[in-house]
């Protein structure tokens, strides 16, 4: 149950239990006062009435005269006769009770009903031996107290309702401060920093506001503070990439005009020439991911979409690096709207690492909608398989490759902007397989650059 | 063969390589350091193809790129760095032939540059092809259009011809890049758009309704002969 209905119900509760106590109390107090009172004026007249009788020598005139006393019936016995006001009452209407009291010469009462309607019938013996019973009629007293107990019932049932109503309107009225932060947690944890809750008076919950907004702003000023040393960073790395490009673009040329002399080289020049030469192409290769890293970064890649043969794309990719007698082709007929480029970048990292780290067998299977890059070398162990796509993740510290590092988080990088999924499997000592999804369903937009 | 390249280029040891390599494959090259001193050179005349970088002192590549195209059909390699994939666009709409970007291997350079002036000379294939009011003279290296000759570079001249000896067929982008640039393996699509581009605007009478070289979409592009 929730703390709103909870407030509510108790509220009213409450409530009510004291309406129905307080109300109960007065109703029994007044009835029991009502009905005492009756019975005291009740008897005071029946003194009255036998006091009269001995000056009657006539019972039946006697009846009569009580008719103009009051607002009561009269039966009276004397020897074996009975004399009645009224018909509505008879000797039989007396409860047998009442009558032994007075048979024992005393006064006495009791309350009785007669075809419905309701008596105090009071008997006593008058001196010249005529037995008198009044019957005073309580129809009313009886209505007043209904009426009474009705007006209490309703008053306790506003009450309840009263009550309730006003636990609703506390429960909200306290409560909505807790659901308005509990939104604010919840927008704040879905990334929208900058909400802050509304500080109203000086409460438990202005304070606890005030607190939300204290973490709220601390969680924003750190994260910003992190995204701005990241972009810092990255804008320093594509600076340094960019920087890099002259001299390296020197050095290449330079390290080409040298491969073509080599042999012209005295022995002793010869072999540092041609570590120079593979080492600038290291250099070069770095270089280029790192820019290529950079523009992911910046966002700043964009898709040239047409159809491609995935076959001959992977053909063509694997004879221009003179891989042809390493690796093994298989499947054909796969046939994708998508960034030739990209896909070629894709296919070439992941056969370079598993040339590099894979052993002696490499291939790539062309699916329906996949590509497959396997190899039978020594695998991954499963705490390093998550880390693979990361920038410069090494799974063996000791073990320093030909590669860049970032060979797979550049594949990764453009398996996701042509809208695929690159995912490894490996189980060690069996080799390791990367899979490339690519999307079937929705073609890339085309990267058609003609208005005509 | 001793075509004459004027390279520009401000960075002292890319020019003096790049001088080196366009050397060695035969070629008479004239290096220079900044833009004006390049626009300044190649009005003095003799210079075949002009490979230019795009940032430059004093006057910007695209600026020199935009004052030779103004009155001289030569062609124009660009250097450009890849990540700024704007300047390629720029300089392909400028009217530049081919690019090659930074970092390069001197060997493509090279390569890119013989590629352009294989195209710039006569064919010397093939008798004139005269269709939809087009006349083209492989020899003469010229083409008409209502006996008006057309001021097309060499790229331009390439891709007409290339459209025009087969009309109707329609070329996809990369046999387009075969055929016209050299290119046997992922070249740039956008070297096609733009120099179609640029040859509309000087051979239709509409470019922007284009009646001749008709866009196919999703495949490539084909001469329309007419009916």
């Amino acid at each position: 149950m929730t703390l709103r209905r909870r407030l509510t119900l108790v509220l009213a509760l409450a409530v009510g239990l004291t309406g129905i106590a307080l109300g109960a109390g007065s109703y029994f107090l007044v009835r029991h006062n009502l009905l005492s009172d009756s019975v005291d004026s009740s008897i005071v007249q029946t003194r009255r009435n036998v006091a009269v009788a001995p000056a009657y020598r006539d019972t039946g005139k006697l009846v009569d005269a009580y008719k103009s006393r009051g607002d009561f019936l009269t039966v009276a016995t004397r020897g074996g006769d009975t004399f009645l006001s009224s018909a509505s009452v008879s000797l039989r209407s007396v409860p047998a009770g009442l009558r032994d009291v007075v048979g024992r010469g005393e006064l006495g009462y009791q309350r009785t009903t007669v075809a419905g309607d309701r008596f105090l019938v009071t008997g006593a013996p008058a001196a010249n031996g005529t037995k008198l019973y009044f019957f005073f009629p309580e129809n009313g007293l009886r209505h007043e107290l209904s009426v009474l107990r009705n007006v209490l019932l309703g008053g306790v049932g506003i009450l309840v309702l009263l009550a309730a109503l006003a636990g609703v309107v506390l429960a909200r009225s306290t409560l909505r401060p807790v659901a308005r932060a509990s939104t604010a947690a919840r927008s704040l944890a879905e990334g929208l920093l900058e909400t802050r809750l509304p500080v109203e008076g000086r409460d438990e919950f202005g304070v606890w506001a005030q607190s939300f907004n204290e973490m709220a702003a601390a969680l924003e000023a750190k994260i910003g503070e992190l995204q701005a040393a990241q972009a810092r960073e990255r804008r320093f790395t594509a600076d340094v990439a960019h920087e890099l490009r002259t001299p390296l673009t020197a050095l290449m040329g330079e390290a080409s005009l040298l491969a073509g002399h080599l042999d012209q080289m005295p022995p002793e020049s010869r072999r540092p020439a041609e570590l120079l030469i593979a080492d600038v192409g290291r250099l070069r290769k770095l270089v280029e991911d790192l820019m290529e890293i950079s523009r992911f970064d910046a966002g700043a890649e964009s898709v040239h979409a047409e159809e491609v043969d995935v076959a001959a794309l992977v053909g063509a990719t694997v004879r221009a690096r003179g891989w042809d007698d390493r690796v093994r082709l298989e499947g054909d007929g796969l046939r994708v709207t998508s960034d030739p480029r990209r896909l070629e970048r894709i296919v070439a990292n992941l056969v370079d690492n598993a040339l590099e780290h894979g052993g002696s067998s490499v291939s790539v299977r062309i699916g329906e909608h996949e590509i497959e890059v396997t190899d039978d070398g020594p695998g991954i162990p499963s705490e390093h398989l998550a880390h693979v796509f990361e920038r410069f993740y090494k799974a063996d510290a000791s073990r320093s490759g030909g590669g860049t590092g970032l060979g797979l988080a550049i594949a990764r990088e453009n398996a996701i902007l042509l809208g695929g999924e690159l995912e490894v499997v490996s189980e060690p000592g069996q080799g390791t397989r990367f899979t490339l999804q690519l999307p079937v369903a929705e073609p890339l937009h085309h990267g058609d650059g003609d208005v005509a | 063969m001793d075509e004459h390249v004027l390279l520009v280029e401000d960075d002292p040891s890319i020019r003096e390589v790049a001088t080196l390599g366009l050397e060695q494959s035969g070629l008479r090259v004239t290096a220079v350091g900044d833009g004006r001193e390049g626009l300044d050179r190649f009005r003095q005349g003799g210079v075949d193809l002009v490979v230019l970088d795009v940032m430059l002192p004093s006057l910007g590549g695209f600026e020199v790129l935009r004052e030779i195209r103004h009155d001289s059909q030569v062609p124009i390699v660009m250097l450009t760095a890849r990540s700024e994939l704007h300047d390629v666009v720029v300089g392909l709409e400028l009217g530049a032939d081919d690019y090659v970007t930074k970092p390069f291997e001197l060997p493509e350079l090279v390569a890119r540059v013989k590629a352009v002036l294989r195209r710039a000379a006569p064919a010397g294939d093939g008798a004139t092809i005269n269709v939809a009011g087009v006349e083209i003279d492989p020899d003469g290296f010229t083409a008409r259009k209502r006996g008006e000759e057309l001021q097309l570079t060499a790229t331009e001249f390439r891709l007409l011809l290339e459209l025009a000896r087969r009309p109707k067929q329609v070329f996809t982008r990369e046999l387009l890049l075969e055929l016209v640039w050299s290119y046997d393996y992922l070249g740039d699509s956008r070297l096609v758009d733009a120099a179609v581009q640029r040859l509309r605007a000087k051979l239709e009478d509409d470019p922007k309704q284009p009646v001749l070289i008709k866009t196919v979409r999703g495949v490539g592009y084909r001469f329309n002969a007419g009916s």
